[in-house]
């Protein structure tokens, strides 16, 4: 836009950079300011303690990350934000667990659950699949092969049937979610589709509190990774070294949070590189029926994105089920995510990554260096991000929109 | 006719037997006689609140003790011969949904005698509303604003089961300066919840309070959501600073992530974890066995607490006899059996107490109102179930009361606490999980806990 306004009109050029230039002097004006008042808080800590609170605010942002993605890939798939988001991840974490926390699977409930399953992978371009003998042979084989991996009985099958009944029961809520809820809105505007989000949530809120009531459930994941040799906790020994600090301690829950929110960042940006799939996103992303008339499969990849984001929802749900418990009070971590995600920028997998690293270590480091204000859960991060917004409306590495008049 | 007469015969058949089978009360139940028979008439116990959010593990178990107390008491002449049901709305803990569920109550055509609050919050949202429409509030626990106003000064409409949390955080202190060997040099951190629930008990009273016994108070608390991932950073606030027993004034999952915590970061030997009432119950003992401590017990082992009333592990207690035989006559869960459904039973006796003493004063159930019911709970008396004792002299909104206990696991040989995950007794629930059973195990004797509400 600066370029084409710079071709056409060098005076106005130059006023747009000089505004731009005093715009980012009152800036670092700012942020100097900013840090010449903090530092004194900061002074007043340990190095350890400031050291042992940034690593744990990354720690804690790779959660929100791991949360901003999936909402970013259904954004970035259909410009839809997902306010249904935390209850996906509530409802994949007790799709988990139900698989995971139980000594063997029955049969017809193994059975129903994997042909629903299978049924709405076969069904992915439309109900029409279903005449296609093809897929009904492919259909029912692997309704009987997931039937029998899910009741493999004993504990030592359990983290297979809980990632295989969790992952493919998560991916199937995706694509139905997408199948009877979004789809029927393509080519409707926008918000009727946000709107739609809110109303999926309160409807798997809903759905959640019937099946397994509200009371908290506990989930022993982390216990299983722990029985396998991971160590419960990682300490770095601080006596009598500059960090001033006895030692500096971080949860394995957190620690695998982490790995598991680079893992999917890494994983998703060469997805939407480098794959056909991916690289169709973004086209449908930008304009659903261009997409169409192009030959682009528009209904596939939304299911598909939909599929991929309660993926992820349910891997986040599952990490902070076993870190703390599964309880209604989870959906609320979406609220952290939200920051990240608009932070970020609303179509950037890493921005998402970059949002939630810095929402969480803006909280902790709020925390660490306001005890007791209450400033760590709301305030600090919204604050950043409206300071964010107001320098890049766009987000942190979000798209410039040009709009043709 | 003669079918006339088949169906009378019938119904002989059928009403014969629910009358043979109604028992009377046990005798140490000792309500007020009746002198008014109110058979045939219903009476509403309306109560709202989040049964569906945060506060789940906890009320959950009440609707069930309320469910069972109801058709118990209701096999046994209700009161006065009139039969009790509930009337009760899930709040999911938004303040906009309890006005909402308070509006539909207080706007019929026959108000609330008395209604049931779960939550401070709900208690100081409506404390103003409760006093103009004259209805009565029977809460477990509350806040001083909830019960007394913002000054303190005013007592009004709702009644409290336990002693509110700023009296119960003074007598922890109480109990602290009384055991040095427990708590040698004490410094007391506050860590809880947000809002008027988590914040009641860190009052200017308590602290000063706590200071005169002895025992330090940091002057910054530290709070987190029910959501936080983790809440290091909060605890080794407080521990950096002196902190060496961390206060919570949280529930279910509250006090296990604090507990969970001291244990993750290797300070079990240093710092010690206590809390209000609902600190102390089945929900937080079941929760904690995946927050396994260094002794191979669940991490809140140990944990020091309010216990306003007896307990399940007191089998000896007529009231606790009673309760538990109908929770397994009613093969209720296990993790049911908990603070609220103890409560629940309670919370059933009282109101037979209630409307006892207020048909006899109005003569009849439609000339009992709420004004009513507030005069009876000023000068009320009472046992319920000789869990508890409530009696409101002097303008109090609680019942003062209380003593400490400590969670602990039963041994394998159920003679006892468990000294380590060795001899603890474990159960396979089937979920990957090892349940250890819970005991709680009272440390002092009944004894007033102090006021402390300002002014006082």
């Amino acid at each position: 836009m600066s370029s084409f306004a710079q071709t056409q009109n060098p005076a106005s050029s130059a006023a747009f950079d000089a505004r731009r230039a005093i715009k980012w002097f009152l800036i670092a004006v700012a942020l100097v300011v900013f840090l010449i008042w903090l530092a004194p808080y900061g002074m007043a800590q340990k190095p350890g303690r400031l050291v042992e609170s940034a690593i744990r605010g990354v720690l804690v942002g790779g959660v929100y990350a791991l949360v901003a993605l999936g909402i970013v890939i259904i954004n970035k798939a259909s410009g839809v934000f997902n306010f249904a988001h935390g209850y996906m991840m509530l409802a994949g974490g007790l799709i988990f667990h139900a698989f995971f926390s139980v000594a063997q699977v029955a049969l017809i409930p193994a059975f129903l659950f994997s042909a629903f399953v299978v049924f709405m992978l076969v069904t992915l371009n439309g109900w029409r699949m279903l005449r296609d003998p093809r897929r009904l042979v492919i259909g029912a084989v692997g309704t009987a092969l997931l039937t029998g991996v899910l009741m493999l009985p004993g504990q030592d099958w359990q983290l297979i049937r809980g990632f295989v009944g969790g992952g493919l029961g998560a991916a199937a809520l995706g694509l139905a979610v997408e199948r009877f809820t979004i789809r029927p809105l393509i080519g409707q505007p926008l918000f009727t589709a946000v709107m739609m989000t809110l109303a999926v949530g309160e409807v798997l809120h809903g759905l959640t509190q019937m099946v397994w009531g509200s009371v908290e459930i506990p989930l022993p994941v982390f216990d299983v990774l722990k029985r396998i040799g991971l160590p419960e906790r990682l300490s770095i020994d601080g006596a009598d070294t500059w960090l001033d600090v006895s030692r500096i301690v971080f949860n394995l829950e957190l620690v695998v949070a982490f790995v598991l929110a680079v893992l999917a960042f890494i994983a998703f940006v060469l997805f939407f590189r480098f794959t056909n799939v991916g690289l169709a996103m973004r086209a449908t992303a930008e304009n659903q029926q261009l997409a169409q008339s192009v030959g682009l499969r528009v209904r596939v990849i939304l299911a598909v994105a939909w599929a991929i984001a309660a993926l992820l929802a349910a891997v986040a749900g599952i990490a902070q089920g076993g870190a703390t418990s599964l309880s209604q009070n989870l959906p609320g971590l979406a609220f952290y995510a939200f920051p990240a995600v608009l932070l970020g920028g609303l179509e950037s997998i890493g921005g998402a990554f970059v949002g939630g690293i810095v929402v969480g270590f803006v909280q902790e480091m709020s925390r660490r260096l306001f005890p007791g204000l209450q400033v760590d859960t709301e305030l600090a991060p919204y604050l950043v991000l409206m300071l964010v917004l107001v320098i890049r409306p766009d987000g942190l590495f979000g798209q410039k929109r040009i709009e043709r008049i | 006719m003669r079918k006339a007469l088949l169906l009378v015969l019938l119904a002989v058949l059928i009403v014969v037997p629910v009358g043979a089978q109604e028992e009377g009360l046990p005798d140490f139940i000792k309500h007020t006689p009746c002198e008014v028979d109110l058979t045939g008439q219903t009476i509403p116990i309306y109560h709202l609140g989040d049964i569906s959010a945060s506060y789940a593990f906890i009320t959950q178990p009440l609707l069930v003790g309320l469910t069972d107390a109801i058709a118990y008491y209701n096999a046994r002449g209700g009161a006065c011969g009139a039969t009790f049901e509930q009337v009760n709305r899930d709040t999911a803990g938004d303040p906009a949904q309890s006005q909402a569920a308070y509006d539909d109550f207080s706007s019929r055509e026959i108000k609330p005698d008395v209604l049931v609050l779960y939550a401070s919050g709900d208690s100081e949202l409506l404390r103003t509303q409760l006093a103009e429409d004259e209805i009565p509030v029977m809460i477990s626990a509350g806040s001083v604003d909830g019960l007394y106003g913002e000054n303190a000064d005013e007592p009004g409409w709702v009644f409290a089961s336990n002693p509110i949390y700023v009296d119960q955080f003074g007598d922890f202190c109480e109990f602290v300066a009384a055991n040095p060997e427990m708590y040698p040099d004490p410094v007391i951190g506050y860590i809880s919840w947000p809002g008027a629930f988590g914040e009641a008990a860190f009052q200017p009273e308590s602290i000063a309070y706590c200071e005169a016994a002895g025992v330090d108070v940091l002057d910054t608390p530290e709070y987190f959501l029910p959501s936080a991932t983790d809440i290091s950073t909060n605890v080794q606030n407080l521990v950096d600073n002196g902190a060496n027993i961390l206060y919570t004034n949280s529930l279910a999952s509250g006090p296990v992530i604090v507990a969970k915590t001291v244990v993750d970061l290797g300070l079990e030997d240093d710092v010690q974890v206590a809390g209000v009432n609902w600190a102390l119950d089945t929900s937080v003992a079941l929760l904690s066995r995946t927050a396994i401590g260094s002794d191979g017990l669940p991490a809140v082992n140990g944990l020091v607490g309010s216990l306003p009333f007896h307990w399940y592990s007191e089998p000896d207690h007529p009231g606790i006899q009673l309760v538990v035989s109908q929770f397994e006559a009613n093969e209720r869960q296990l993790s049911q059996r908990n603070i609220s459904y103890l409560l629940g039973w309670a919370l059933v006796d009282t109101y037979v107490e209630l409307y006892a003493q207020a048909v006899n004063q109005a003569g009849s159930l439609e000339a009992v109102d709420g004004a009513l019911m507030k005069s009876i709970l000023e000068t009320i008396d009472y046992y319920p179930l000789d869990l508890y004792h409530l009696n409101y002299p002097d303008g109090l909104r609680s019942t003062s009361a209380n003593r400490m206990a400590m969670i602990r696991y039963a041994n394998a040989d159920m003679t006892g606490p468990a000294t380590s995950g060795d001899d603890a007794l474990k159960i396979d629930p089937g979920d990957g999980t090892t349940l250890f059973v819970p005991l709680l195990i009272p440390l002092e004797d009944f004894a007033p806990a102090p006021d402390l509400r300002p002014g006082q």
